[in-house]
């Protein structure tokens, strides 16, 4: 019995980040008081028109640009019309016949194996009302209605979980540092919906889709589950119907929310109250002129000033500490302990009290200070680890918090002088292994150095100290 | 009390600079004029607040031709605390929360809203018999209809109730009623007027328009509406310009366009005789009228019942039961109640348009009809623009006969669209188009002239209506 390739393509919807609504000066806020954030347009009051928020398209060129799409430079926008209470105008505005972006790509690595997604479009849609049900009365919040999103459609180009995975972590970290979306899955601030069919030829099989899957594991997690449901399901002579799933995490397994209705009428037509949209080239390179950096391109840079490549993508993982180290490339200074200094003691520090750097009071100046002080062997990774609370939460500067925390001394050769002098005369073995060419014994010695200086001087110094003290 | 409303704005005014009269005696007068004319049934609702509004105007403004003087809105016309009911059942207990951009203009110009007045339900219809709360009658001969839709503001100005009304013209709703009453009635440009607050009917062909006694005072009310509204994106900004300032002026030169079809047989023989009794007229002051071939004129009918059809199924979809307005009751799922609501808050032709509507956008057809639809009015569009380049107007009768007896045109609905074939191919180019009463028939009904103008230039159309007007005074 020849295989089954599955085929699948993927749906994401993200709202989008703007001060205000896609057809309404309502604001758009996640987490406002129910029905709070709402006006007679969001409420699809008889008489009120939509009108159209710029900075939206911007996004939507925006993203379209970091996903490699066509900019469509004439477009409208098209009512998809369907009753549903959580519809306030029983049509959704949105775009069918000519989506802001056609025909982009994003590049994903799996296994070692690089591969192109392929994004058949996306477009500018306003969500719905969140609706909650009760015993017997639903209850609407339209704070959500009108918020903006986009909707990016890849081709049906995907062959399994991982290669889904790949591309939704991709395509969230791109939103995510091109600051179209905060992309939080578990706030619906992005939704992912895959649609999966299995064929032996060439033509496809039929698409199932499933709904409500609440992280990018689970997406990968859900296509495999589907695609071995629907092998068992052909194999044993069944047949597979339209429908839609919904995927349980509690038991990793897809469920049948609902059956495909055949023919799906949504009577698109042309939205008559909205003009249609010439985006200028003016207009679009404004929109693009505002991108930041994107992970692709920072890695390249942060790969040319030495970082490692796991440095990198614990940088890039963590966007707060990104943007900061970003700021601080101003400022001349070894950038590798810059980074080290981050992801562990800063870090630390900032996952203890759930903070993020930039409610700190580490400036970059005291920061740089901390790492010129390092270098030069004035103050240990123990000073810091001593110091971290007081640099995140002072105004002090670096030198008046080592007076007050009485550190000073520690660069003092007198000292660790001192303490070398007391090492070499407790191991007169390790000495003289050293000093028969055995490397090992150096290091055993210093760590004893630093076991006596309970890890307060520097490590740079305290070593060339004993070397100099063994060599005599 | 004499009757102060009966004079021109212009007199009326002056009494009022004059402190001879207030505001709130135009008002008294205008009440105890509906309750004198309360069976021609041309409002649906008065401004139970219109005293108190008329008493706490402040200081007459000389130079504000509008201060203190009372208005009819058409209901479907969102007014801000006063009922707003598009004549229909589902929203004959809705009270709006805001007001559109053209009553806001009202407000400005210190007008006073007396009340609502009667219209076709959300103006889907001809002769305002579709009104849930019955037809207005025409004050002219109280058998027969006022037009419609706008037949409510028809008969409140022709009855003599309120010198100014807005009406909304979609396919000839404020054209038509004018004519049928004898009144003037402009159709702006699309675009011109905001249509922000007007319940949408066909939103690419709703404009919002004066209705009036004379021409003089359609164009200074038509002043006050214009504008661009940031809330309306289909409006347009202007220059300001006073739609008054070529009245008066004389016509010698003016090169009028008589296309065939509007004196085709399809008009009535005693509407045709006055019309070519018009053209001698304005021949004879010198003006060029040339009889003209226009294509695609008769299309405009078929053309607005697919495009008006489908953009009225999805604009009345809102109307559901769920936010405001009427809610069936006795309902335990949301799909009855969707059913229920609708099934019971909208007349028999809102449901007929509805479900063409729904129909001609439904999968396939929407490019069988609908797509085609907007193909064909390009092309109207361009040829009016085609004939606008050696003529400055185009003229015809505004209707084919003069206002029917009501309870004749139920029974056909089809029949019912060809009172306007006359008036919608101008909705489809969206141009300026008014009427002008030019005499009456042997039953001494009135004849209105059709005056269409290029687009935005509404002020030529008001010189040649102010002539014929002064004309045939």
């Amino acid at each position: 019995m020849s295989e089954f390739t599955p085929t699948i393509g993927i749906e994401v919807h993200v709202e989008v980040k703007s001060n205000s609504k896609l057809f309404s000066s309502s604001a758009n806020s996640y987490g406002m008081a129910t029905n709070t954030s709402v006006n007679v347009v969001d409420l699809g009051y008889p008489g009120t028109l939509p009108t159209i928020n710029k900075e939206v398209v911007r996004q939507g060129i925006r993203t379209a640009h970091i996903l490699n799409c066509d900019i469509t430079r004439r477009m409208h926008f098209d009512r998809k019309n369907y009753f549903y209470p959580d519809n306030p105008k029983n049509y959704q505005i949105t775009q069918n016949r000519t989506p802001i972006g056609r025909n982009g790509y994003v590049e994903i690595e799996v296994d070692g194996v690089k591969k192109k997604i392929e994004i058949e479009e996306l477009h500018i849609e306003e969500d719905t009302c969140k609706s909650a049900h009760r015993s017997n009365v639903s209850l609407l919040d339209f704070n959500r209605a009108g918020v903006p999103l986009i909707e990016i459609v890849t081709k049906p180009c995907i062959k399994n979980g991982k290669e889904a995975m790949a591309y939704l972590t991709k395509l969230k970290e791109l939103l995510f540092y091109a600051n179209i979306s905060d992309c939080k899955m578990e706030e619906g601030s992005m939704r992912c919906e895959p649609n999966i069919s299995i064929s032996k030829d060439d033509k496809f099989g039929t698409k199932v889709e499933v709904k409500n899957v609440s992280s990018i594991h689970n997406v990968g997690l859900a296509i495999d589950y589907e695609i071995k449901r629907q092998e068992e399901m052909l194999n044993n002579g069944e047949t597979i119907r339209e429908e839609t799933r919904r995927f349980d995490d509690k038991n990793n397994k897809t469920i049948l929310m609902r059956v495909k209705e055949t023919g799906n009428d949504y009577r698109y037509f042309i939205e008559p109250d909205i003009p249609y949209l010439e985006l200028t080239d003016e207009f679009i390179n404004d929109a693009l002129s505002t991108l930041p950096l994107l992970p692709d391109e920072l890695r390249e840079k942060y790969s040319k000033i030495g970082l490692s490549s796991l440095q990198i993508e614990k940088l890039i993982n963590n966007r707060s500490l990104n943007d900061y180290f970003l700021g601080l490339l101003e400022y001349k200074t070894n950038y590798v302990t810059v980074v080290n200094l981050l992801l562990s003691d800063i870090s630390s520090y900032l996952n203890k009290h759930n903070k993020v750097i930039t409610d700190t009071h580490l400036s970059y100046e005291k920061l740089v200070n901390v790492v010129d002080n390092l270098e030069k062997g004035e103050l240990s990774n123990k000073n810091v680890k001593d110091l971290i609370d007081s640099l995140m939460e002072s105004d002090l500067t670096l030198e008046e918090l080592k007076k007050e925390f009485k550190i000073e001394n520690i660069t003092d050769d007198s000292f660790i002088k001192e303490i070398i002098t007391k090492v070499i005369e407790n191991n007169p073995d390790s000495v003289n292994d050293y000093k028969s060419g055995h490397d090992r014994a150096l290091k055993y010695l210093m760590g004893q150095v630093m076991k006596e200086t309970k890890g307060s001087v520097n490590p740079k110094k305290a070593n060339d100290l004993l070397v100099d003290a063994l060599n005599k | 009390m004499s009757k102060y409303l009966n004079l021109d704005i212009r007199k009326i005014h002056e009494l009022l600079v004059e402190k001879k009269i207030t505001p709130l005696d135009l008002v008294e007068e205008a009440l105890k004029e509906i309750e004198n004319n309360k069976d021609l049934n041309a409002f649906i609702t008065i401004n139970d607040k219109v005293r108190e509004e008329a008493s706490t105007l402040g200081e007459v403004d000389p130079d504000n031709l509008f201060f203190g003087i009372p208005i009819a809105v058409k209901d479907n016309i969102i007014t801000k605390d006063i009922r707003t009911t598009c004549a229909s059942h589902i929203l004959d207990n809705f009270i709006p929360i805001y007001d559109a951009t053209a009553i806001k203009k009202l407000k400005e110009a210190k007008m006073l809203i007396i009340g609502k007045a009667n219209m076709d339900e959300f103006a889907m219809g001809s002769t305002s018999e579709t009104s849930y709360f019955g037809a207005p009658l025409n004050p002219r001969d109280k058998t027969r209809a006022t037009g419609g839709s706008s037949g409510g503001s028809a008969a409140a100005v022709a009855g003599g109730i309120v010198p100014f009304a807005l009406g909304t013209d979609t396919g000839g709703s404020i054209r038509q009623p004018a004519s049928y009453t004898g009144i003037v009635g402009m159709k702006p440009t699309y675009g011109r007027v905001s249509r922000y607050g007007l319940v949408a009917f066909a939103s690419s062909l709703d404009a919002i328009g004066p209705m009036t006694r004379t021409v003089y005072e359609n164009a200074a009310l038509l002043n006050i509406l214009v504008g661009e509204d940031e809330k309306d994106l289909t409006s347009v900004k202007k220059d300001k310009e006073d739609f008054t300032r070529l009245i008066g002026e004389k016509i010698a030169g003016m090169k009028i366009a008589l296309p065939k079809y509007f004196i085709s047989d399809i008009v009535d023989e005693e509407i045709s005789k006055r019309i070519k009794e018009v053209i001698s007229l304005l021949q004879k002051n010198g003006a060029i009228v040339d009889i003209i071939d226009m294509k695609y004129l008769d299309t405009a009918v078929n053309l607005y019942q697919i495009i008006a059809m489908a953009e009225a199924s999805s604009n009345l979809a809102r109307f559901d039961g769920v936010r405001y307005g009427f809610r069936a009751n006795d309902v335990n799922d949301v799909d009855t109640m969707y059913a229920k609501t609708r099934g019971e808050g909208f007349g028999d032709e809102v449901k007929r348009r509805i479900m063409v509507g729904s129909y001609i956008l439904s999968g396939e057809n929407a490019r069988i009809y609908y797509d085609k639809a907007l193909k064909v009015r390009d092309d109207i569009t361009k040829e009016f623009n085609r004939i606008f380049k050696d003529y400055d107007l185009i003229i015809g009768p505004t209707t084919t006969r003069v206002a029917p007896l009501l309870g004749t045109s139920k029974d056909d609905p089809h029949k019912a669209f060809m009172d306007d074939v006359l008036v919608i191919p101008v909705n489809m180019a969206g141009l300026p188009g008014l009427n002008v009463p030019i005499g009456t028939n042997s039953e001494d009904m009135p004849i209105g002239l059709h005056i269409i103008g290029k687009a935005f230039d509404e002020a030529t159309i008001y010189r040649l209506a102010s002539f014929i007007e002064e004309v045939k005074r």
